[in-house]
């Protein structure tokens, strides 16, 4: 247990944090939906559900959900009976058990030196494993988890069926996964489970193919449906473009239940009229749409006049007047004006920020051995010019600390509400130097839809490493002095201090094992 | 001499109005939001709040206050509310201009009911115009987005996370009153399950994108483009929906002639700045010490706690650090590498001297510094905010025919090649730093866990 005040606190940014995820997840998904439609036929889509966003309504409660407590209580139960088990059975059928017990239930084999009583604590890492599992296998996210039944995966029996949720049941029940608590018997399992990973996702994937759940297999039938009449229909649109979404949606079997639903009718008509005359897709008509008229000269209105005004230069009298202004009042300034304005300070910051990566990874490209006398010369002289480099750099820095205290004494108070008078929190939105550059249209080129892709996935990963960061942060003020302070209850030391040292050193991925020092000397 | 700079004053004034109505047209009308703008010179809404001195406060100052507060705050990316407290928008602007460099001490020392200092006021706009080019950016901000608009950078994320955490928001866990440590770690895996949600999410859309780009190309009779984007292409299909966009493209328009119109007029507004500097001069303002507005207000000065310094010092200090351990590095390297060259120098002097070593040596030193100079070459000012999203396939050959158009002048393109390794340099860069915070808390853990007793504990 962690102190209120510590506790609250935390929670309270991870909720943020989870909301402003939800928020993302929104505004994608509306475009997402956009763009789908236009993909899909024109002519008769009016029927559009509006895709209730499931993800996100679970997304907004914050408690584990009763059915998930309800699992949660089932795991225990199972689990108790495992240790059961592998208490009562020596080491070899441990083995044997294990499988089984594994198979089911995710764990690995039984360290010998375990602490006993944990075990509710192995709740944690079924799910946890479960999960890994499934998204390792699942990457894409689920649309509508809620739409799918919870029930129960983890019982004991080898009821390997019941395993087989359809992924977003699995990746939904992680919740009560981290409703885990500390022990290092979860963690030995754990530790068991990541070894036998492969060998566990082979067991669960084979029973996975002949026991698909119904959606599953409809959308299997789906697709066949939709290749064979692609091949015999010589490439039906409709059809490919639903084949197309199946081949988007591929990993998310959520995604292929639902878009099996939608395309379902559309695949049946397109098989019941092989000539349909209005069948418009994008692929079909794509290069011969036209924008209608008012928008068209509208667009060229628009784009001249942005033209004109990118063109148009300053007068040099004008110019004159105005450098003769700006230096006069310059005069008039403060005079010992700090070397960086905050803006300044800020922005030369920013285009550090990356400098110690980036030299950090010359100075490994630099080899050990060289061939020849004058490669050894060349990365001498190298190495001594990125050396120069750094001292440069730190100079610089000096000088922008120097910068940054100057101008916290200028600066003009602002007691009391700070959150709506410093735009230093809120930096200006980056300025280029040219003011003319600034009104030319912004265009990223990309090639192909692997480089779109990647530079996606790249944003994502920047703003979720920003965010840990962040958390990080956060928690290591918190929790750091709860443990330094004792003030938690001494029964509980181990568990938190598990549970703390996964969160803040590992980023919840992986756990420390903690031995019991029973060696009595 | 009193009423010569007053009557100047006035005239200044009306002729103030006029330019400035004609700037913040130009500018201040961009986009739905900033109507509010548009109503700041005119005779607008009342001062929200009865003001201290006897007389209400000149029209003028107080509605100029509220124009600088409404253009900075959309610079500053930040919503305005018109029912902000005048003294706050007051504070808000100081801020900013500080925030910007400006040095004036007569502005920061103008009272916080808005009661005087219109003139200070046009000084500081004027230096804003030139120093943010704030027409400029106004415009390219608040531009209507016909495209499928992506950011090249990352600025939006830097924003301190910690006021948001700090927020009293109560989580709705709320009544109990300690919070299990599994709760915590049930949240945290809730949110990376969310995030690799949004990355299959994300992936998904590329490729619809992708799509509609490809299937569309060679239509869109702006060659450059090449394709229709999302809007466009919904356009095509239900043009109902979009009246809203057109009338926008024609208000923006009619925006970018003003725009031209100002430029027209640039001569005569500096000109007349400079006779405004002119009379001030006249009049013997000094510039006295910046610290005097502080007796003035009788507040006490913010010397601790300053969350901005702050925040830019963490970072300065954790750049020092990171490149003072390169230093030491590339110390060790140096010196061990250099020694060693020395001895293999000595050994075969003759032999070099004989092939004219040193002239093939100032030839490598040469080249070095170049490749350096490229290495570690500034970047050049990269592009902020949202782009449009284009695809230029590779290949010449397409079918859109694309190879023939380039026509017009090139148009400042950025190439998602170079946009993906500089993310690449980021991502390599922020993962440095949580490593480095999780060695941190991996040590101060360890030494708790000497603490605990009987617990040995064994990382992973």
């Amino acid at each position: 247990m962690l102190p209120a005040g510590c506790g609250r606190r935390l929670a309270a940014a991870l909720s943020a944090a989870l909301g402003e995820g939800a928020e993302r997840r929104r505004e994608l998904e509306q475009r997402t939906a956009r763009s789908r439609a236009l993909l899909r036929r024109w002519d008769s889509e009016e029927d559009e559900q509006p895709q209730a966003e499931a993800g996100s309504s679970s997304g907004h409660e914050n408690k584990p959900s009763p059915s998930e407590l309800e699992e949660l209580e089932l795991l225990n139960r199972a689990l108790e009976k495992a240790l059961k088990v592998r208490k009562s059975v020596l080491k070899t059928p441990l083995e044997a058990q294990g499988a089984t017990v594994k198979k089911s239930a995710g764990e690995g084999p039984a360290p010998k030196n375990a602490q006993e009583q944990q075990v509710p604590a192995v709740v944690e890492d079924v799910p946890e494993s479960t999960k890994v599992r499934a998204v390792s296998k699942n990457p894409a996210s689920l649309k509508k988890p809620s739409r799918y039944q919870l029930r129960a995966p983890y019982r004991t029996e080898p009821d390997v069926k019941k395993l087989q949720r359809r992924a977003p049941a699995r990746c939904v029940s992680q919740g009560p996964r981290t409703a885990g608590k500390s022990s290092s018997k979860g963690l030995a399992c754990k530790q068991g489970r990541s070894h036998r990973t492969t060998v566990g996702d082979r067991e669960l994937s084979a029973p996975a193919e002949p026991q698909k759940t119904p959606g599953l297999s409809r959308s299997a039938l789906n697709e066949q449906k939709s290749f064979s009449v692609e091949d015999s229909a010589g490439g039906k649109n409709s059809v490919a473009a639903g084949k197309q979404l199946f081949d988007a949606g591929k990993k998310s079997c959520g995604f292929l239940e639902e878009s099996s639903k939608k395309e379902d009718p559309a695949t049946e008509r397109a098989l019941g009229r092989s000539t349909s005359p209005q069948t418009v897709t994008l692929q079909e008509k794509g290069c011969q749409l036209k924008l209608p008229l008012p928008y068209r000269k509208a667009y060229s209105r628009n784009s001249r006049a942005w033209e004109r005004c990118r063109l148009c230069q300053t007068s040099a009298d004008a110019a004159a007047a105005r450098n003769r202004f700006i230096e006069r009042i310059q005069t008039t300034f403060c005079s010992p004006m700090p070397a960086f304005s905050p803006a300044e300070i800020e922005e030369e910051l920013k285009a550090l920020q990356d400098v110690p990566s980036l030299l950090s990874q010359y100075v490994e490209a630099e080899p050990a051995d060289h061939p020849t006398l004058q490669r050894e010369y060349e990365s001498l002289l190298t190495l001594e010019g990125l050396q120069t480099r750094v001292s440069q750099y730190l100079h610089k820095l000096q000088l922008l600390r120097a910068a940054v205290e100057s101008q916290t004494r200028l600066r003009p108070d602002c007691a009391g509400d700070v959150g709506s008078c410093s735009p230093g929190c809120v930096p200006a939105r980056g300025r280029t130097c040219d003011s003319a550059g600034m009104l030319a249209v912004p265009l990223l080129c990309y090639s192909s839809s692997q480089e779109l892709r990647d530079l996606f996935a790249l944003k994502l990963q920047v703003s979720m490493l920003h965010q840990e960061i962040a958390l990080q942060k956060v928690m290591m003020a918190e929790l750091l002095p709860v443990l330094e302070s004792r003030l938690y209850p001494e029964a509980s030391a181990a568990q938190l201090y598990r549970a703390i040292y996964t969160q803040l050193c590992e980023g919840g991925k992986r756990f420390p094992v903690l031995v019991r020092d029973e060696l009595v000397d | 001499m009193r009423t010569r700079s007053a009557v100047r004053g006035r005239e200044a004034a009306a002729e103030r109005d006029e330019a400035a109505a004609g700037a913040a047209g130009a500018a201040a009308a961009a986009g739905p939001g900033a109507a509010g703008c548009c109503r700041g010179p005119m005779p607008g809404p009342a001062a929200t709040r009865p003001a201290r001195p006897r007389h209400p406060p000149p029209r003028q100052s107080l509605d100029f206050w509220r124009l600088l507060y409404t253009l900075l705050k959309q610079i500053h990316g930040g919503k305005w509310t018109e029912s902000d407290a005048i003294d706050n928008q007051i504070r808000f602007v100081k801020s900013a201009l500080w925030y910007h460099g400006y040095g004036r001490p007569e502005l920061y020392r103008l009272p916080s009911d808005g009661s005087a200092g219109s003139r200070e006021l046009l000084l500081a706009f004027s230096w804003l115009l030139h120093r943010l080019g704030l027409l400029e950016q106004l415009l390219a901000w608040n531009r209507v987005k016909t495209g499928d608009e992506t950011s090249v950078c990352t600025c939006e994320d830097d924003l301190p996370n910690s006021q948001k955490g700090t927020t009293e928001t109560t989580p709705e866990y709320g009544l109990e009153d300690r919070v299990d440590v599994r709760y915590l770690q049930w949240l945290n895996g809730r949110l990376r399950f969310q995030w690799r949600s949004l990355h299959a999410q994300h992936q998904e859309h590329c490729k619809l994108l992708h799509k509609i780009h490809l299937f569309t190309s060679g239509s869109h009779m702006d060659q450059i483009l090449g394709h229709f984007s999302v809007t466009e292409t919904d356009l095509i299909r239900q043009p109902e929906n979009y009246k809203q966009l057109l009338q926008l493209l024609e208000s923006e328009t009619m925006q970018l002639e003003a725009f031209l119109e100002w430029k027209q007029l640039e001569p005569v507004y500096w000109h007349w700045m400079e006779t405004v500097l002119d009379n001030m001069a006249e009049e013997g303002n000094v510039c006295k010490s910046w610290d005097a507005h502080v007796e003035k207000n009788g507040l006490p000065k913010v010397t601790s706690g300053c969350p901005w310094a702050d925040s830019q010092t963490g970072q300065i200090d954790r750049l020092s650090r990171d490149l003072m351990t390169l230093r030491d590095r590339l110390h060790e390297l140096v010196t061990h590498r250099k020694a060693a060259w020395c001895e293999k120098v000595k050994a075969r002097e003759e032999e070099l001297q004989k092939e004219g070593f040193s002239a093939t040596a100032r030839k490598i030193q040469e080249s070095v510094q170049l490749k350096l100079v490229h290495l570690c070459a500034p970047k050049k000012n990269k592009t902020h905010g949202p782009c449009r999203l284009v695809f230029r396939s590779k290949h010449p050959a397409s079918k859109t025919g694309f190879s023939r158009s380039v026509s017009r002048e090139p148009v400042s393109a950025v190439s998602a090649t170079e946009v993906i390794r500089e993310l690449q340099m980021r991502e390599a860069s922020l993962e440095r730093e949580l490593k480095q915070l999780q060695e941190e808390c991996r040590q101060r853990l360890d030494e708790i866990a000497e603490e605990l007793d009987g617990v040995i504990c064994v990382s992973p």
